[in-house]
Parts: structure tokens; C-alpha cells; sequence
């Protein structure tokens, strides 16, 4: 009886108290200096360049660090350890409007095609900013097309998929429409508040050899909170991640400290506005990218200190948050550092970038 | 509202590549070709939010990555000035260029975890300390004589999956690594870099900047919260300790090997480590680090009021040369700890810092006790996110053995020659994110005492208290 009860009493509660080793593996600067790693990836099926397993980095900024000017997709091959280069897409083109600076915003189809948004800009500030594209690129790491329209303004945050293989359901939260440059402030001297990011929907055909073709789009969440930021570019809704049954959607509410969901996100034909609170405030600072632990819990980054943190969604609890940058050379410590992270394929831990030392961090 | 729209959106699904995204080759070698690519990491273009001046240094910045190389060129320039007290009253400029190379052994030759690292000043204008103000704890930690000399050359390895171990050898400037307070480095004044202790008791002022000493530093990480800093160099910096250190080794290339041994440690105590957990309902503590250390050199120290015989060093009798003492060594303690957080603008914090070092060695030491202490606020305006406001002091306490040589003196000389104490000065700075790439630094520092009490040289009186305003300016290139 002891040793059961001993055994019980052993049980985790959740996820990050399983989490004990940080492991640097390598930097993510790119051949060609880009800098501030955001959108991270594992990718799902060997296809061309890339091998299942393999971890796709890119990068926000260009080598003087102006943000929305990162042009490149690094990979890491885990069996090897080693990063190389898998996409430098052009600085330019009159495809994307404004250019090309990838965000967060990155998805992996198992058919190989890989989704990246563009948010580009030529000062390094919203002042500048375009409205940005999804840009198509093959398991070669070459461009192949780039979807723009008026649904498509500032692709930001981490992507929820729904992968069937010759069809699929892209979610992106879409947080560029109508912001000014940091300098337009309101009367407390912070850049304002512009109430219309909203929550993308695609639906995907993929016919056999071809890239995947938009067969719909739904604006599923609309009237969430963005606005520019200096250091952070902007701030907006950012992480997405799916519930395990596929239903709900779970967006992180940057602004409003808060992790929402988006009932029966796959299916339904309205906006839910800004959607259902699950949790706000208590351990979140400012949430960022989001995902889905093995036990179903949600995990989100804060971007205005090192935790991740932990929560029950059915619940609606925050169990509670680990350091996984704890870099007091930033106040809090690892402010600004943690952007996107990806759960390994064995489920036993996450990859991590921290964009201060453009580096790729696994824990487990 | 229902917002459902039917493929609304401008596709270019049709492989090979559209032609627009075509033009350009995702081969590297070849992006070089493409000049629409140049323009926004040029040198002077998108000033308002480059992290450099010269952007891509007309391509070298480039070039270098792709063999793990990374330059760095910074200024730093600024101009001091008291306008009260001191020995006179004026403004000097001074500045220091530094250039740093580092290769990153994992990119350069696939071999993981070695950086090795290359540094040179070159260090211009005059010394408002030495020219106008006298103290001991000088005004700017970039104050130095005018040369142009080698700064660091090191190799550092690193061990284990989670890099618990690191060995670093070379010539290394130990206030990078050693006694360092986070919150402390915002300030100007010298003593917020490398203290008053080391700066006025080791042979040459210590290993730290502008100088450096060859050595070997081993850190280790036996818990995530706990580090371990341990190294051992030789025992000064230059090879003769007499004269200005920094002109026995003016570009800094001497090598010397031929002193005793400075051995030096610290252990470490950081919250937040990796991997601290902070839960649910419960108050979370704030940040901090603490730090316990000591310094050994085995080198020969001269006594401050002893000569060789016994005598008194000012008794007229005395051979004029100090009885030598082998060895010196310190204790100190260093606390960097966040007081409070802004629940409205999660960048506000207000942090405090405390740095305190002594040595018992009163006979071989000038300075035997020093402490600096300070507040630092970041973003303290809305959306200045990258400014910091602080406010703190140093303290520098003259030994008793040097306070009975000036005592001794005034006996001997039958006059009131004034007796050294201590000095203290407070510091306010603001420092202001013009651009990524540029700073600007307004400075006030007010001392009290100066030199701990020395006399003015022109005047039958002690050096009187002094403030000191200034500007300070660091560029990124």
C-alpha cells in the first residue's frame, strides 16, 4: 500500500515538471547573418531536403537586426546535429507586397510543402510594413507561390494544422491591419491599440505533385488587440495551437494577457469574435506562441520574461511555469528572448529559440 | 458576422516557380546578385532602427558569417567635466574605439563548442581624473592612457551537452568575467566596472581593463543555480611594476610570464536557474545573484609605512625603500537583486545592486575596504523600454597603514599634512536608446574627499569636493 500510495503520490500534474535538461544545440544566424529567430517547426514526413524529425527555423531580421527583413529558413537534422541552410527566399519580389520577412507563422504539410508568413518592413518598425503573404515554398526550399488578398494582413502568430494529406485546414492569426509606427501613441504615451486582428482559416486542396491551392478561407476570430512595439515589432494575437480532439482552437491574446478558444474552429462558417476565455493574468506575461503538451495541456511562451508556462485547459487552471531562459542580462530575466517552440516527436520535450542569442535550445 | 470568403486570395500555385519569386536563386552564392537584396543592410541605411551604423560593412559582415566570424566595432566618446573642486576646473574629451573579432569553431570547422576571441583598443583624448580631479575612483571607466594595444586573445572550449563545464585560456581582461554586477555596468564611473580594491592594491592596477594577463579560467555548473568561476594567471599584468603599468606594456603585447601567480574565484548563485519552476498561485520571487569571491597574488608588496629596516618610511632616517610583504589577497561579495516589478508595464523593473570587497592587509594596501552600491530603474518612461534611470555610490576606504604614513609625514615634517581617509561619490545617469546603434548618456557624479583627502597641490588645503557633469555617446558600427 505505501508503495502505491508513494507511486501516486509520484504522478506528475503535468508536463514542464518533466522537463529537466536545456540543451543548446546550435545557432540559427544564417549563412547570410540573418538574425532573431522566430517560427519553429518539426517537420512531419521526409520530402526533398528535409528528413521527418528535422527542426525548420526562420528568421525575423536581417544581420544590422531590422525586424521584418529575415529572408532565411535554417534546418536542423537532429541525427546529425547540424544546422544548415534550407531556404533564402528574395528580399524582394512583387509577389509578396513589400517584400519578405518571415514571422512566426510556419507550417509543414506532410505532402512537403512548407506555409510561411511574410511581414515585411524597410525601417524595421510597423511604420513601414506591408501587408505581407503566405509564402509556398517546396521540400527544396524554393519559393513556388505567394497568397496574398485582403484576409491576409501581417501573417504573426505560430500556425494550428489540420493535416489529411491531400487536403488540410491552415489556422493564422493575422495581426498587421491598420497598424501605425510605434511613434503614434495614445495619451499614456504607448503605441495605440488597434482592435482588428483576426484568426484566418484556410482550407487546402493538395492535388498529387502540386502545391497545395486555398479552397477556402473563413474569418473564424476577429477584434482581438495589436499594436506596434519597438523591440517586439508588434504585439498581437501569436500562438495557435488545436485541442486534441480537433475542435477547438486556442488562441494566445497577447495584449490581453489571456489564452481564449475558438469553438469548433475547423467547422464554423462565423466569427466568434474574440472568441472564449480560458485563463488570463496569474503566471502569462504577455503569451506568445502556444502548443499542445502530450497530456493535453497548453503551452505558451512568455515574451516578457523566460517561462513557459503550463495549463489545464479543460480546467481552465495554470498549473505552473518553467525558466527556460533565465538571462538576467534582460529585466525580467529573458525578456524579449522566447518567441516560437515545437514539442519533439517523441513527446518527451519541445525545441525552443531564443532570439537574444540566436540560439536553438531542446528540453526535455 | 459571417466572413466566409471563397478563395479570394491571389495564388501563384503553379509550379516551376512563379516568375516573380524565381528571379532570385535560394542558392547563397548566388543572392549576391540580386541588388534589390543590398539596400537594407547597407551602411547609413534604415538609421532609425539598424543595430549598426555601417550595416553590413559594405559586405564584410556577410562574408565573415559565412566562416563563423563575427567583427564588431564600437565607440564609445565622451566628454567630463567639474565644474566645482578638483585640483582645476574644466571639460576633457575622451574616448575608446574597440574592436572585437570572434570565430565560432562549430561554423568555421565543424568542431562544437570552441570560440575563440580577439579584442584591441584604441584609446583617445585626456584623462579628466589624472588631469583635473585626482581621485581614486576615477570618473570614467574608459579613462586610460592614449594607445592603440592588443586587449583579449583567448580560447574557449566548451563541455558536456549542457555546456557544465568551460575552459577559457589566454590573455584575459578578468573584469569581464570576475566580480561583475549586472546592474552596475549602466554606470560611468570606473568602480562600477573593476572595484577600487584591485584597481589600487594589485600590481598594475589587476588584469582588467585596458590590460589583460596571460591565464586559464575554468567555469563549471554543478546545478543549474549554482556557478563556479576559478583561474589563475600571472601574477601582474606588465612585467616591471614600477612605472605607469599601462607604458611597460604599451600595445599590450609583452606577454608577461615572469611574476607570481593571481589566482582568483567565485561562486555564483543565480535565480532564476533553467528549469526553476515557479507555480500557480503562489508569489513569485524576483530575480537576483549573488556572488562570493577572493583573490590571491603571490607577488612581493611593498609596505606603506615600514621601510626595510623597521624605520618609519617619512622619518628622514628611513632608506626610503618599504619592507616587502610576499602575497596579498581579498574576500568580496556581490548582490544584484530585483526590488519590483511593474504589474502595468511588464519591462519596468527597479532593480538594486551591492558590491562590498576588502583585504585585512592594511601594511601592503592603500585601499582596504571598498563598496558600491546603486539602483537601476529600466523603461522608466512609457515605451522607453530600452532606457535605464540609475542612482548609487562608491566608497573607497584609504588603509590605516597609509593614513599613519600621511600622519608620519606631518609629524615629520611639523605641519598639518592632511591625513588620508576615504572617498565617496554618488553617480545619477540616464541611459537614453537614441537608436539601436547609439546611446547617449547624461552623467552626474558629486565626490566628497577626493583621493580619500589629499592635499591640493597648489593650495595649503585638501582637494575640495567636486561635481562632475558629463555626456557620454556609444555607437555600434
Amino acid at each position: 500500500m505505501a508503495l502505491i500510495a508513494a507511486t501516486v503520490h509520484a504522478a506528475p500534474r503535468g508536463f514542464l515538471e518533466t522537463v529537466h535538461k536545456h540543451i543548446t544545440r546550435c545557432s540559427t544566424i544564417s549563412e547570410n547573418g540573418d538574425l532573431n529567430p522566430y517560427a519553429i517547426i518539426v517537420a512531419p514526413a521526409s520530402v526533398g531536403k528535409i528528413h521527418e524529425g528535422d527542426v525548420l527555423i526562420d528568421n525575423f531580421n536581417n544581420m544590422s537586426n531590422l525586424q521584418g527583413t529575415g529572408t532565411t529558413i535554417m534546418r536542423y537534422d537532429p541525427s546529425s546535429k547540424k544546422m544548415s541552410l534550407f531556404a533564402k527566399l528574395p528580399a524582394h519580389s512583387a509577389l509578396c507586397p513589400g517584400g519578405v520577412g518571415l514571422t512566426t507563422a510556419m507550417t509543414m504539410l506532410k505532402s512537403g510543402w512548407i506555409i510561411v508568413g511574410s511581414l515585411p518592413s524597410t525601417d524595421g518598425t510597423t511604420r513601414t510594413k506591408s501587408d505581407g503573404c503566405l509564402l509556398v515554398i517546396d521540400p527544396n526550399g524554393q519559393p513556388v507561390a505567394a497568397w496574398t488578398g485582403p484576409n491576409i494582413n501581417g501573417p504573426w502568430g505560430n500556425m494550428a494544422t489540420i493535416d489529411h494529406g491531400t487536403t488540410a485546414t491552415l489556422f493564422v492569426s493575422m495581426s498587421g491591419l491598420d497598424v501605425p509606427g510605434p511613434d503614434v501613441k495614445d495619451a499614456r504615451g504607448y503605441p495605440i491599440i488597434v482592435k482588428k486582428a483576426t484568426i484566418l482559416r484556410i482550407d487546402l486542396d493538395i492535388p498529387a505533385g502540386q502545391p497545395p491551392k486555398i479552397k477556402n478561407q473563413t474569418v473564424i476570430a476577429q477584434g482581438f488587440g495589436q499594436r506596434a512595439d519597438r523591440d517586439s515589432f508588434l504585439i498581437g494575437p501569436t500562438g495557435l495551437a488545436m485541442s486534441p480532439d480537433g475542435k477547438t482552437l486556442f488562441a494566445s491574446d497577447a495584449l490581453e494577457n489571456q489564452i481564449v478558444a475558438i469553438d469548433d474552429a475547423p467547422t464554423r462558417t462565423t466569427s466568434a469574435g474574440t472568441g472564449r476565455t480560458i485563463t488570463k493574468d496569474g503566471l502569462l506575461r504577455r503569451p506568445l506562441s502556444l502548443g499542445v503538451a502530450p497530456n493535453g495541456h497548453l503551452l505558451t511562451c512568455n515574451g516578457v520574461n523566460g517561462q513557459i508556462v503550463e495549463i489545464d485547459p479543460a480546467a481552465g487552471k495554470q498549473l505552473y511555469a518553467q525558466w527556460i531562459d533565465a538571462d538576467q542580462a534582460q529585466s525580467p530575466p529573458g525578456n524579449g528572448d522566447l518567441f516560437g517552440f515545437a514539442m519533439t516527436p517523441d513527446g518527451k520535450g519541445f525545441y525552443y529559440v531564443e532570439d537574444d542569442v540566436n540560439a536553438l535550445v531542446e528540453a526535455r | 458576422m459571417a466572413l466566409a470568403i471563397a478563395a479570394s486570395v491571389r495564388s501563384f500555385a503553379t509550379p516551376p516557380p512563379a516568375p516573380g519569386l524565381a528571379e532570385t536563386s535560394s542558392n547563397p552564392q548566388e543572392q549576391g546578385q540580386n541588388p534589390a537584396e543590398a539596400a537594407p543592410t547597407g551602411p547609413f541605411s534604415n538609421l532609425s532602427r539598424t543595430g549598426f551604423l555601417l550595416g553590413d560593412m559594405f559586405g564584410l559582415r556577410p562574408m565573415l558569417s559565412k566562416a563563423g566570424i563575427n567583427f564588431s566595432l564600437t565607440e564609445t566618446s565622451e566628454v567630463l567635466g567639474n565644474v566645482t573642486g578638483g585640483a582645476r576646473q574644466g571639460f576633457d574629451y575622451d574616448g575608446l574605439t574597440t574592436a572585437t573579432l570572434t570565430l565560432d569553431t562549430q561554423r568555421a570547422f565543424d568542431w562544437n563548442g570552441g570560440l575563440f576571441n580577439i579584442s584591441a583598443l584604441q584609446i583617445h583624448g585626456r584623462n579628466l581624473s589624472a588631469d583635473n580631479l585626482d581621485t581614486l575612483q576615477t570618473a570614467s571607466g574608459i579613462e586610460a592612457d592614449r594607445s592603440t594595444r592588443l586587449w583579449e586573445l583567448w580560447f574557449q572550449q566548451k563541455f558536456f551537452s549542457q555546456n557544465q563545464l568551460d575552459v577559457k585560456i589566454g590573455q584575459q581582461s578578468l573584469d569581464q568575467e570576475f566580480i561583475v554586477s549586472q546592474n552596475a555596468g549602466y554606470f560611468v564611473n570606473t568602480m562600477f566596472g573593476w572595484p577600487m580594491v584591485p584597481s589600487a592594491d594589485l600590481p598594475g592596477g589587476g588584469p582588467a581593463y585596458p590590460l589583460s594577463d596571460l591565464g586559464i579560467r575554468v567555469r563549471a555548473k554543478p546545478t543549474d543555480s549554482f556557478t563556479v568561476l576559478l583561474g589563475v594567471f600571472n601574477g601582474s599584468p606588465v612585467a616591471n611594476n614600477s612605472g605607469d603599468p599601462q607604458q611597460v606594456n604599451p600595445s599590450g603585447t609583452s606577454f608577461p610570464l615572469n611574476g607570481g601567480a593571481l589566482v582568483i574565484g567565485e561562486i555564483q548563485y543565480a535565480y532564476p536557474a533553467l528549469g526553476s519552476m515557479v507555480y500557480a498561485g503562489e508569489s513569485e520571487p524576483l530575480a537576483r545573484t549573488y556572488k562570493l569571491g577572493f583573490w590571491f597574488d603571490s607577488e612581493s608588496f611593498a609596505d606603506y609605512r615600514i621601510d626595510s629596516t623597521g624605520r618609519l618610511l617619512a622619518d628622514p632616517a628611513s632608506n626610503g625603500i618599504a619592507r616587502s610583504h610576499h602575497g596579498d589577497y581579498s574576500l568580496y561579495a556581490v548582490a544584484d537583486q530585483m526590488i519590483w516589478r511593474s504589474n502595468d508595464d511588464a519591462d519596468r523593473t527597479l532593480n538594486g545592486f551591492v558590491r562590498i570587497m576588502g583585504t585585512p592587509q592594511e601594511d601592503r594596501n592603500l585601499v582596504d575596504l571598498s563598496l558600491n552600491a546603486g539602483l537601476t530603474l529600466h523603461d522608466p518612461l512609457p515605451h522607453r523600454d530600452d532606457d535605464t534611470f540609475g542612482i548609487a555610490l562608491g566608497y573607497a576606504k584609504v588603509s590605516s597603514s597609509a593614513s599613519a604614513l600621511d600622519r608620519d609625514t606631518g609629524h615629520f615634517t611639523d605641519s598639518n599634512y592632511p591625513v588620508r581617509s576615504g572617498e565617496t561619490f554618488i553617480e545619477a545617469t540616464y541611459q537614453y536608446q537614441l537608436t539601436p546603434w547609439c546611446q547617449i548618456q547624461p552623467d552626474l557624479q558629486y565626490v566628497f574627499n577626493p583621493g580619500g583627502g589629499i592635499p591640493d597641490p597648489r593650495a595649503d588645503h585638501k582637494i575640495k569636493d567636486e561635481l562632475v557633469i558629463g555626456m557620454r555617446v556609444n555607437i555600434s558600427f
